[in-house]
């Protein structure tokens, strides 16, 4: 009884590390924005890389542009090239984005809403739920236009569907390029998305809005090496560490992460640095708790039925009732017969007459052996020192 | 026992109407729990036609030649005759201002009196003569002086010009004596040379003394060669004599007999070259004595010669001295000259520097006469702005509308500022504002823009007239100014304009929304169906595009379609290629 429940038990433990593993995995590829090496090519090989900048690092659009002229020679220097024949293919994308406030009307209504200054593929590593319209880049040839969650475009225009719509941001026109669906829920409610939310161009931000400085920048690109890019970043980038932050985001959830994570309780908290995260940052860090969290349990789930079946191997192990010697004898024994059997076979004379004699005694032998094989298994169990289990198995096998 | 039995065989009934009913109903709805699972795409058909980029932007409309009404003086405004938007004539009253002395009339009293004050200063100037007095009060014009100065000038140039003709002359003059100190010098080295010369020329005392020397050179050879032979002989008769007392020892009579006969004959032989030893001799101390004397006439031929050259170079040596002298004392009257007409050149230019003076101390800064002209200029424009203190108003210019009015009632007016803005009649108006040079690259001079919510404006046309460098940022950015016209315009309104290039057609258009990238580039994802018994199974196919051009809301694109697919633009979660979609309802 007490085997059962112990086995019972362990089966239990093990089955809810399942569901833990499976709820792992499901909630690190549920992070969208910490996907983009995986949309954007192998990510055995790319990394997608984010930086996080205080209002004092003085990040600027040349600044990095500077950056990005510097990436293909350092690609070249680590013998990365360019292999797509698809016309305009491009090893690495980026995007950087600044916080700030604007002002949206129409005549409907005037919102004053949070607004992301984008510049670069931003949506590239951030494709929020697009109800209407299309994303833009800060590469496109115009950039007045703007996309607005639900709750914007229901009260500047009474309706979802306005994409292509004109807003006046700062009293200048803009063109509503899409719509979204702001995430909700406690976690992004808390990270940010608490109220209206406006992604517009850089460049509006700063000339009609206003802007916080350029304060994320985030990179997706090849990394030959483990931590090529990374370290390319940080050096590059964010080599003021009391002004920046630099995060892999590609390996944030590996296994490896989350027990650094785990051995960080207590001190991951604190912070030094004057870096307001974005609201995707803050989720992605929220998850990684919960993460940690989960792994913990999953350790603890998966700990108890390894230990549950070490135990009961040793206690198996010490009451098996054979030795190594006794292996040692049988297989020295079945050696034995293989070389006796051979020299049988040398003695006979005519293929046929070896062939029927040697099928009719291995039958016999077979039939001879049978028997001993249970008798010996059974015996090795410790099944013969409980007749009532061994007398029930034979008797179901017979009905 | 077997009630234990049937329990499970009951259990395992049950279990496998369970698991079999489970089965069943996974198998007749799994198309439908699947399709759930699966992400959904909205999607839309690729389509032809065509794509214009468009640029837009906003500005405030200003007059295209505006005129600024300017006001010299500071004065307040007592009314404003006109409002912003009112149309004008030329004269028409813009202004009413205060009957009350300017600003500028109190500083041009100011000024006046200043000036005043300055003049009598300058007459108790100490450096002023009482011709510089009487000068400037009998109204001698500067033309005068210019004249004077002209004439000063004149006669330091003409003495500048003789210091140099003297200087001239005294570098001739210095030139010569130089030449002849050094023909002088050229003497006194000669005979230094011809002093210490041998004058071991050719000549016949020379060739006598040679021939004495060669001849007593021969006879010398000569003895020597006797006296050779001599010793030679003398030698061998010492050995003939060691031989005849060996033979006399040995008791060889006949051979000492030989010898003794061969020793004579040495003996005659000796005596001979004896006899020949002295002759050389004597010819030897002959000869020493001819060439001595050879010897001493040819040195009495060389002191006779070196006196003689020596004498004639000091004669003419001293013929020199006399034209040296000349020359000295015609370089010490060039000097004089120079220093004399040097002399001339500074007084003439002190009688320059005096003028000047005199001009500056009349004519400069604080000059007298410079002191009352201030005066005079002072006292006219005082006059000028007492007549304009009372009933001053500012009028129109020119006709046309008033766009700004810079100064309101009770407020001054300025010098810098002007105090209203006009659009002149039958002038245009214009609009500006900046774009990226990758924008302006789109477009041309020519090009017509559209309004913005055009249906607010009735007749209003605008044309980019140019295309400029933005002085903000003039490697980045291009001024763009549009000509606007229209009978709705006015100065300080604003405008959104929309101008773009002509649109091309295309025959595949997808949706902005539709395109993706990653590493290998850009690319769009199709759906493909596939009917299985099942039901319509959708597959996302990805196809690789390359974007020709776009617009706000599409891309004009070049890939391996046949035109009639469906592209998928938007999903409710990440779709890759090769996976199962579900389609949007609508």
């Amino acid at each position: 009884m007490k085997k059962i429940v112990l086995g019972i038990s362990g089966g239990c433990s093990f089955l809810i590390f399942l569901i833990l593993l499976f709820i792992t995995s499901h909630l690190c590829h549920s992070q969208l924005s910490q996907q983009a090496a995986k949309r954007w090519g192998n990510p055995q090989d790319t990394a997608q890389i984010s930086c996080f900048f205080s209002v004092y690092a003085r990040i600027t659009k040349d600044s990095i542009l500077e950056f990005e002229h510097s990436i293909d020679s350092a690609l070249v220097d680590a013998s990365v090239v360019q292999e797509s024949e698809n016309a305009g293919a491009r090893l690495w994308a980026d995007a950087y984005s600044a916080d700030g406030q604007v002002t949206l009307s129409t005549e409907r209504g005037t919102v004053s809403a949070d607004a992301i200054g984008i510049g670069g593929d931003f949506f590239l590593f951030h494709p929020e739920l697009l109800l209407y319209g299309s994303y833009f880049s800060g590469n496109d040839l115009m950039q007045d236009y703007c996309i607005i969650d639900e709750d914007a475009a229901w009260q500047l225009f009474g309706s979802s569907d306005v994409a292509g719509m004109m807003v006046n941001i700062g009293g200048q026109p803009h063109m509503v390029a899409g719509v979204i669906h702001r995430e909700d829920g406690r976690l992004a409610e808390a990270a940010g998305l608490d109220s209206t939310l406006v992604y517009v161009s850089y460049e509006t931000l700063i000339q009609w809005g206003r802007s916080n400085g350029i304060n994320h920048y985030e990179i997706v690109m090849p990394n030959p090496v483990s931590e090529f890019a990374y370290k390319y970043v940080k050096e590059h980038l964010g080599s003021d560490e009391k002004n920046a932050e630099v995060v892999e985001n590609t390996s944030r959830y590996s296994l490896l992460s989350r027990l650094k994570l785990i051995r960080q309780f207590g001190t991951r908290s604190m912070n030094g640095k004057a870096i307001i995260y974005p609201f995707w940052e803050n989720i992605a860090r929220g998850y990684e708790d919960i993460l940690a969290v989960l792994t913990l349990f999953e350790m603890l789930f998966l700990a108890y039925p390894v230990i549950l079946a070490l135990v009961l191997f040793i206690i198996w192990w010490r009451h098996k009732g054979w030795t190594l010697r006794d292996v040692r004898l049988k297989l020295q024994d079945k050696a034995e017969r293989q070389v006796e059997k051979l020299r049988a076979r040398k003695n006979k004379n005519g293929y046929g007459d070896e062939i029927t004699e040697g099928k009719e005694q291995k039958e016999k032998k077979q039939k001879e052996k049978k028997p001993k094989k249970r008798r010996k298994k059974a015996d090795d169990l410790g099944y013969l020192d409980e007749p009532s289990r061994g007398f029930r198995r034979k008797g179901w096998k017979r009905r | 026992m077997n009630e234990n039995g049937t329990k499970r065989r009951d259990w395992v009934k049950n279990a496998a109407i369970v698991f079999l009913t489970v089965m069943l109903l996974l198998t007749f709805f799994s198309q439908t729990i699947m399709n759930y699972s699966l992400p959904e795409v909205a999607t839309q058909y690729v389509q032809s036609g065509s794509i214009t980029a468009k640029i837009r932007g906003s500005g405030t409309v200003e007059s295209g030649d505006p005129y600024e009404v300017k006001v010299t003086e500071t004065r307040k405004v007592a009314s404003v005759a006109v409002r912003v938007g009112d149309e004008v004539q030329k004269g028409d009253i813009l202004y009413y201002l205060e009957d009350k002395d300017s600003e500028e009339l109190q500083a041009a009293l100011e000024n006046l009196e200043k000036a005043e004050k300055a003049y009598e200063n300058a007459l108790l100037n100490t450096n002023l003569t009482s011709s510089d007095i009487q000068e400037a009060e009998s109204g001698v014009t500067i033309e005068e002086y210019r004249n004077r100065i002209t004439v000063k000038q004149n006669a330091v140039k003409a003495a500048e010009n003789a210091v140099k003709a003297a200087e001239n002359e005294v570098t001739e003059a210095q030139k010569k004596v130089d030449e002849i100190n050094e023909r002088y010098e050229a003497f006194n080295t000669q005979i230094k040379i011809e002093d210490s010369n041998n004058y071991d020329g050719d000549s016949d005392e020379r060739h006598a003394r040679d021939r004495a020397n060669e001849e007593l050179n021969t006879s010398r050879n000569n003895l020597s060669n006797v006296q050779k032979s001599y010793d030679e002989i003398v030698g061998a008769i010492t050995e003939i004599d060691a031989k005849i007392a060996a033979a006399n020892a040995a008791g060889n009579s006949e051979e000492a007999a030989t010898l003794q006969a061969a020793k004579d004959s040495k003996i005659v032989e000796r005596d001979a070259c004896t006899i020949e030893l002295e002759n050389a001799t004597a010819d030897v101390r002959a000869k020493e004595v001819a060439a001595k004397a050879a010897q001493e006439a040819l040195d009495a031929k060389k002191a006779k010669d070196k006196e003689d050259i020596i004498n004639s170079l000091r004669r003419q040596q001293a013929e020199l001295d006399d034209e040296k002298n000349e020359a000295e004392k015609a370089l010490t009257d060039k000097k004089n000259a120079v220093t004399d007409r040097t002399k001339d050149l500074e007084d003439r230019q002190k009688e320059l520097t005096d003028l000047n003076a005199q001009i500056e101390r009349i004519f400069g800064q604080s000059g007298l006469q410079t002191l009352q002209e201030n005066i005079d200029k002072a006292q006219e424009e005082v006059d000028k702005l007492r007549e304009k203190t009372t009933g001053a108003t500012i009028t129109a210019p020119i006709s046309g509308t008033v766009t700004k009015l810079n100064v309101t009632a009770g407020n001054s007016t300025s010098a810098d500022t002007p105090v209203a803005v006009m659009q002149p009649e039958g002038k245009g108006y214009t609009l500006s504002f900046s774009v990226t040079n990758e924008q302006a690259r789109r477009l041309s001079v020519g090009d017509k823009a559209d309004l913005v919510n055009a249906w607010r404006y009735d007749d209003i046309e605008v044309t980019l007239s140019s295309i400029k460098p933005d002085n903000t940022d003039p490697g980045q950015k291009k001024l763009l100014t549009f000509d606007v016209t229209g009978s709705t315009v006015t100065a300080g309104q604003s405008l959104s304009l929309s101008v773009g290039q002509k649109s091309a057609n295309y025959d595949l258009i997808v949706p902005n929304s539709a395109i993706r990238e990653d590493n290998n580039g850009k690319f769009i994802l199709i759906v493909e169906s596939k009917s299985s018994p099942l039901g319509t199974r959708y597959t996302a196919s990805r196809v690789d595009v390359e974007v020709l051009a776009s617009d706000d809301t599409q891309s004009a694109i070049s890939a391996a379609l046949y035109g009639y697919e469906f592209v998928i633009t938007t999903s409710t979660k990440p779709v890759e290629a090769g996976k199962l979609v579900r389609l949007a309802s609508n």
